[in-house]
């Protein structure tokens, strides 16, 4: 290296010194280096200040992230969102959901799989049940204890003021009861259906025999039309096979305590101890050992039905398996 | 101080004195042909070529006599080979043609641009995305095919990138084609006794070949036959005078010996006959090319910044990786789960089109500096040519005019400057004096030199002349001050003439005057001063002729010496009438057994010439010294000219002494004189040779300011190498083939365009336009802009990683809804953030950037730990909390209150959940919250690029407010339109949200990333007002990249 012959003994012109390649540091001497008090290459004063610094930095940055968080909650409502129905993204086509589903291993999918011979899991699916229906068997756990709640009927008014909550009431489900275990135990199970709860969604029923859709199935169409009219004001349920085989293993299906829901529990106003209604579905006899694609829509005015795997609206898919 | 005379010019001894170095090896055979010329041992290039290249040509057809030659290759020199003969030449030994320097395959370099950098990475990213869209297609029955659109637009975006980076290299290339598509070279070959036109390509050893003045010659020959023969060596060994050929053999090395011509120098006088020697390859200057092909040029400056920083960026990528890899595996998830985020994080590590910006930045300061005469080949060159902190510049031609023009002119006992700058703006002078008139008639009449034709519009100085380039001088001085000087030739009609020659070392002529009622004769001469005054028994003096006495000779010899110091080459002249008595109208003279007087003339004068600096040099070379970058002087010829030209310049600045000014001033023997004392230096070729590198080492550090003078190309290698050891970056001008290994070896060759061989054209990284050496400092210029600029766009366009990658990380470790999805990084990266940092390319330099020092190549790096540290550590951190504030704010209008979002992830994700909760107990279905989740992706998009407005305003400066540089770089001000368009484009465009994924966001939804784009804005620029207020301080040390 030229640096021994270098300027530092010698005085002389040093105008044009070119710079050099830094020495090789090694790991060792990088972590701690004794000469220079340096840890990572810095001393500790150095490491403190340039901390402060950042901790000072970072402080102040999220002080202005809480100003603006603070600002926005500023800007909402407690009880209401802010953007509702067409001006909110959740839109004003409310999708159905079904029970039990079971949240903790959603890698599972839609599948509601059990061995009718197994009890446990049997009870798997009726545990899911009993928890997702305790709100409705026991009020008091909801908010404000239930204290609003009152039962409705298709010609009370008063529930639309967003006061007043109508219970649900489960004796009313018949063998879909958690006595009877939901039918679990005779392998004919129930599943619940309820439709996605959207602040402010008034649903435009098919109350009128004469103006149902092409696309209804005949025996919902006769259903309707075997309702009295005062009754004909609900969010139509129908349940189907959902790929050609299934068309045919999936009959027998009993809704209770209806076939919709009825028109006194809407418009959703995030009233406390609001509870959605249910309309629980149950397949007599279906056949073991094969898998059941069912698809369950909702019907009504103002719901649009797409039953694309990707783009499902107003309608929800699921399987049943059993063992 | 001791003159040697002028015509002395041409050295003759500098090759040789590179040439003469032994060498174990020389890897020749017997008959000087290579050996094994492929077969170089790669690793030790460097030593060996330098030592090949001093190797002494052993070879001996200029030895052997002309039947053992014909012999030898079974010619004849009269009827050349026979068909037969060259044919199988031909295909034994291939074209004469040199062989191109080894190019790497189009394929290999298209490859190297599809799998360098960051595209391996990309790849591995994309690799990913397959293998996990495949996993899921076997596996489930509805795969969701985001992984493989995402592969897909990955191996896109690598391809497309790839692309665009092969078609900037080519592009660049291509300007080299234009100057490799040379005319075809034809010669004269004899065979069978026939005389043919063959291209030069199919020549073959043993050849006879006939060349004449004006013709390059065609391959390595041995004359045979050779009239009034001279040919150019200079671009083979830089000797710039014409040197004669003939048939004999006058010196035992190759290079120096009269018979022999090499391939591609030009004959410019004469004509002669020949017998091919060596083709191809083979000939010196095959050998010269091959070698400078085969050195080693190292890495460029900024591919090495490219380098560290790719290798700095995929560290934090894999690391990163990595981590979150076996995060997201220790918290539980799906190993496919783990390499979705894998993919991410490489996705939103990787500045995609970060080096794109970079290419396109360099191209557009390469165009800009095209247009300023530098013509630059390699990209990375641009850069070089800004951390360059030493010239080595040849003198004639770059610093100089390469145009001799007379300087002074000495009569009437005093000395005259005429005026020699290029526009004729200098001095006047008296021209009506009578020493004048005689001075100029001798000038104009003593002279061979001619313009040549249809050169009307030119100005004078620009005229192309035949002839010698002092009569040149002369006769170019003469027509600016008397007119025509054709009709006044006419006017005295010559009568006889003696050329020069070297023994006479004078000129003489006879001339009719113009006065009709004289009928003498005038004899008019010109020469080496000394000569001239020999010869001259009295001097004319303000119109009065007088006794050439003592007095009258130390005048002389003051102007003499006077002159000769200024390194100017000084001719005499002087004239006299003969009486017409002895030499009556008609007489007959003869010029080869003088009868007429050349003795007891009448001296009139000197006058000198030098090739002039440039006008815009002195200028050039003090912005180098400003900006810190040492000039050297390496150039072939006298030390006092090149000392002259070099003080006149600047290169030895105004007061600065070498070794021999200062023993001269004290008087004393120059080896008593300590050598540190001296800040300048003129160092003579011949010292060279015998110093060792340590000395050389030393030369270089204890000399400020350097000139080495009668050097020969070899020894410029020498040098270079010399200045590379100390730590320079090298800057190399050279125009000749022997200069080729010293512009492959700097850092930077500059060729010279016009009056560059080229080979030299080839070895170069960069092309000077019009050889000047002030192009060379615009191109520092731009290059050290071209790094600052490049700074601050990798600055800006860093910053926005952190956005890019905090929502990844968001999403793997509290569980929330992803807030920025791969496509709309991608859109960021290669979309938004594109033109504005392109645009960075043309901001103005914030300061004088020529009066600082040249960058230090190890420590002040393209990309730092400052610039790492402000872009991730500070601004970006505020970008990632304006995006996440955004993403919040949609979330919770929507219905969806920021602490409800975490540990949400799993149900949002899942297909089979169809009624997700919100904070308003509202029901989700999958495919509306998938909307929400896009919209927010988009939002979060839309943020970056609200915050990337302030960013890309603070990244102008790194020092200065923004106010003092202003808004002017309309480039960067449409790059922000720009941005701001194309992101609407993407969220509002109809399709986009099937294409894209990107949904139109409601008006509000850009404004909340507004305070924090403020803020960003106030906080860099308070941070550059400390900055400024306190220079070096900790602030800068920390912050300052």
């Amino acid at each position: 290296m030229s640096k021994k012959n270098g300027a530092t003994s010698l005085p002389g012109p040093q105008e044009f010194q070119f710079p050099q390649p830094k020495p090789d540091v090694p790991w060792g001497t990088f972590i701690y280096n004794k000469s220079e008090g340096t840890y990572f290459g810095r001393t500790i004063k150095s490491w403190s200040k340039l901390m402060i610094f950042y901790v000072v930095f970072y402080a102040v940055l999220a002080a202005m992230f809480a100003i603006c968080m603070q600002g926005l909650f500023n800007s909402l409502s407690e009880t209401e969102p802010k953007w509702q129905l067409s001006k909110s993204l959740i839109g004003t086509n409310p999708g159905l959901g079904y029970r039990p589903q079971s949240e903790k291993e959603t890698e599972r999918g839609s599948i509601i799989q059990f061995d009718s011979k197994k009890s446990d899991e049997k009870q798997f699916w009726v545990d899911l049940l009993n928890e997702f229906l305790d709100v409705y068997n026991d009020r008091t756990k909801l908010p404000e204890k239930g204290a609003k709640q009152k039962i409705c009927g298709f010609n009370d008014t008063s529930v639309t003021n967003g006061d007043k909550v109508c219970e649900v009431d489960l004796t009313q489900f018949g063998p879909c009861s958690p006595q009877n275990s939901f039918g679990y135990n005779n392998s004919q199970p129930c599943i619940f259906l309820k439709l996605n709860k959207i602040y402010g969604w008034q649903p435009d029923f098919y109350d009128n025999v004469n103006e149902l859709p092409e696309e209804m199935p005949e025996e919902l169409k006769k259903y309707i039309a075997s309702k009295p009219s005062e009754e004909r004001k609900q969010v139509w349920v129908s349940c189907k096979g959902q790929f050609g085989t299934d068309k045919e293993t999936v009959n027998n299906i009993k809704y209770f305590p209806d076939r919709g829901f009825p028109s006194f529990y809407y418009p959703y106003l995030n009233q406390p101890g609001y509870l959605s209604p249910l309309v629980a579905v149950q397949f007599e006899r279906p056949k073991s050992h094969e898998m059941m694609n069912v698809e369950c829509r909702a019907w009504a005015k103002n719901i649009i039905y797409n039953g694309s795997i990707r783009d499902r609206m107003g309608s929800v898919a699921f399987q049943i398996l059993i063992d | 101080m001791a003159l040697k005379s002028d015509y002395e010019h041409g050295r003759t001894d500098s090759y040789r004195v590179a040439t003469v170095i032994p060498t174990d090896d020389d890897n020749l055979m017997a008959d000087g042909q290579r050996k094994s010329r492929r077969r170089m041992p790669p690793k030790p290039a460097k030593k060996e070529n330098l030592d090949d290249l001093k190797q002494e040509l052993d070879i001996d057809f200029h030895k052997i006599t002309p039947e053992e030659l014909y012999q030898r290759f079974q010619t004849h020199p009269e009827n050349g080979l026979s068909h037969a003969k060259a044919k199988e030449n031909l295909e034994r030994d291939g074209p004469n043609a040199l062989t191109p320097p080894k190019q790497t395959p189009e394929w290999v370099k298209f490859c190297k641009n599809l799998f360098g950098g960051f595209a391996l990475l990309l790849w591995i990213g994309a690799l990913l995305c397959f293998i996990a869209y495949s996993i899921q297609a076997s596996t489930s029955e509805e795969p969701s095919d985001d992984n493989l659109y995402l592969g897909i637009v990955l191996a896109v975006v690598v391809i497309v990138t790839g692309i665009f980076s092969y078609y900037q290299e080519s592009k660049s290339s291509k300007i080299m084609e234009s100057f490799k598509n040379m005319v075809p070279q034809f010669a004269t070959v004899i065979r069978e006794g026939e005389k043919l036109t063959l291209r030069a390509e199919d020549l073959v050893l043993g050849d006879v070949v006939e060349v004449k003045f004006g013709d390059r010659i065609p391959a390595d020959i041995r004359v045979i036959e050779a009239r009034n023969f001279k040919v150019d060596n200079s671009s083979l060994t830089g000797e710039s005078e014409p040197q004669s050929r003939g048939p004999d053999f006058t010196h035992e090395n190759p290079l120096e010996t009269k018979n022999l011509a090499f391939f591609s120098t030009n004959a410019v006088e004469g004509t002669a006959k020949g017998v091919v020697i060596s083709c191809g390859d083979h000939t010196v200057m095959g050998r010269i090319a091959g070698l400078a092909s085969g050195l080693d040029t190292g890495e460029t400056p900024i591919a090495k910044e490219i380098h560290h920083f790719i290798h700095l960026i995929t560290g934090v990528a894999v690391f990163l990786g990595v981590t979150f890899f076996a995060i997201a595996f220790i918290l539980g998830y799906h190993w496919l789960d783990a390499v979705i985020f894998l993919i991410g994080i490489i996705v939103a590590n990787v500045p995609e089109g970060l080096l794109a910006t970079v290419t396109v930045c360099l191209t557009l300061t390469a165009k800009r500096m095209a247009s300023k005469n530098c013509l630059v080949k390699n990209l990375e060159a641009v850069e070089t040519l800004g951390s360059t902190s030493t010239i080595c510049s040849d003198k004639t031609g770059t610093l100089t005019q390469n145009r001799m023009t007379v300087a002074h002119m000495w009569f009437d006992n005093q000395i005259i400057e005429a005026d020699t700058t290029e526009d004729q703006s200098g001095v006047q002078y008296d021209r009506t004096s009578p020493g004048f008139k005689a001075l100029s008639r001798i000038a104009s009449l003593c002279n061979r030199a001619e313009f040549k034709g249809g050169q009307e519009g030119v100005p004078i100085l620009k005229k192309e002349v035949s002839g010698d380039a002092s009569e040149a001088a002369l006769l170019k001085c003469m027509e600016l001050a008397l007119g025509d000087v054709l009709s006044m030739r006419k006017k005295n009609k010559k009568i006889a003439e003696v050329p020069f020659n070297s023994t006479n070392k004078y000129q003489v002529s006879i001339h009719e005057t113009e006065d009709s009622n004289d009928p003498r004769y005038l004899l008019v001469m010109k020469g080496a001063p000394e000569r001239i005054l020999e010869r001259c028994g009295s001097i004319f003096i303000n119109g009065k002729e007088k006794v050439l006495d003592e007095e009258m000779k130390e005048a002389f010899n003051n102007a003499y010496l006077e002159l000769g110091g200024l390194g100017e080459r000084v001719l005499g002249f002087c004239d006299f009438m003969l009486p017409s008595d002895q030499y009556p109208s008609g007489f007959s003279f003869n010029t080869d057994d003088i009868n007429f007087p050349i003795d007891g003339l009448r001296f009139v004068g000197l006058m000198s010439m030098i090739d002039p600096p440039r006008a815009a040099v002195p200028d050039a070379v003090a912005k180098c010294r400003s900006a810190g970058i040492k000039v050297i002087m390496v150039t072939g010829d006298h030390p006092i000219t090149a000392k002259a030209i070099a003080k006149s310049v600047g290169i030895i600045s105004e007061g600065n002494e070498t070794i021999e000014d200062i023993a001269q001033r004290l008087n004393i023997p120059v080896s008593e004189v300590n050598p540190r004392e001296a800040k300048a230096a003129v160092v003579h070729g011949a010292e060279l040779r015998d110093v060792s590198s340590d000395q050389l080492d030393e030369i270089l550090r204890y000399h400020t300011e350097i000139v080495f003078a009668r050097t020969s190309p070899q020894q410029k290698l020498i040098i270079v190498e010399g200045c590379q050891r100390m730590g320079a970056i090298v800057a190399v001008t050279g125009d000749g083939v022997n200069d080729s290994p010293a512009l492959k070896k700097a850092d930077i060759g500059v060729a010279m365009g016009i009056a560059g061989s080229d080979v030299s054209k080839q070895a170069a990284d960069m092309i000077l336009l019009d050889d000047n050496f002030a192009s060379i400092v615009t191109g520092v210029e731009e290059g050290r802009l071209i790094f600052d600029n490049l700074k601050k766009s990798i600055a800006y366009t860093l910053t926005s990683n952190i956005p890019e990658i905090s929502p990844f990380l968001a999403f793997i470790l509290c569980d929330i809804p992803l807030p920025l999805g791969t496509v709309t990084i991608l859109c960021i990266d290669l979309g938004t953030d594109m033109v504005p940092a392109i645009s960075l390319a043309y901001e103005a330099p914030e300061s004088d950037i020529m009066k600082r020092q040249p960058r230090d190549p190890y420590r002040d790096n393209l990309v730092n730990r400052r610039l790492i540290s402000m872009a991730y550590g500070q601004i970006g951190m505020i970008q990632a909390a304006a995006g996440f504030f955004v993403y919040f704010v949609i979330m919770a209008e929507n219905g969806f209150l920021p602490l409800h979002l975490f540990g949400i992830r799993k149900m949002w994700d899942s297909k089979a959940v169809n009624d997700l909760t919100d904070s308003y107990g509202q029901e989700w279905t999958y495919r509306d919250r998938k909307t929400l989740e896009f919209t927010c992706h988009t939002a979060f998009f839309v943020s970056i690029v609200v915050v990337q407005w302030a960013d890309i305003i603070i990244c102008k400066t790194r020092r200065n407010s923004i106010l003092h540089q202003g808004m002017r770089n309309w480039a960067l001000n449409f790059g922000i339109v720009f941005e701001t368009a194309l992101a609407a484009f993407l969220s509002y465009c109809p399709g986009m949200d099937r294409g894209l994924r990107m949904y139109p966001l409601k008006f509000v939804w850009w404004l909340p990333a507004l305070p924090f784009a403020l803020s960003i804005f106030i906080y860099d620029e308070t941070r550059r007002f400390y900055l400024r207020r306190n220079p070096g301080g900790w602030l800068e040390q920390e912050t300052y990249y």
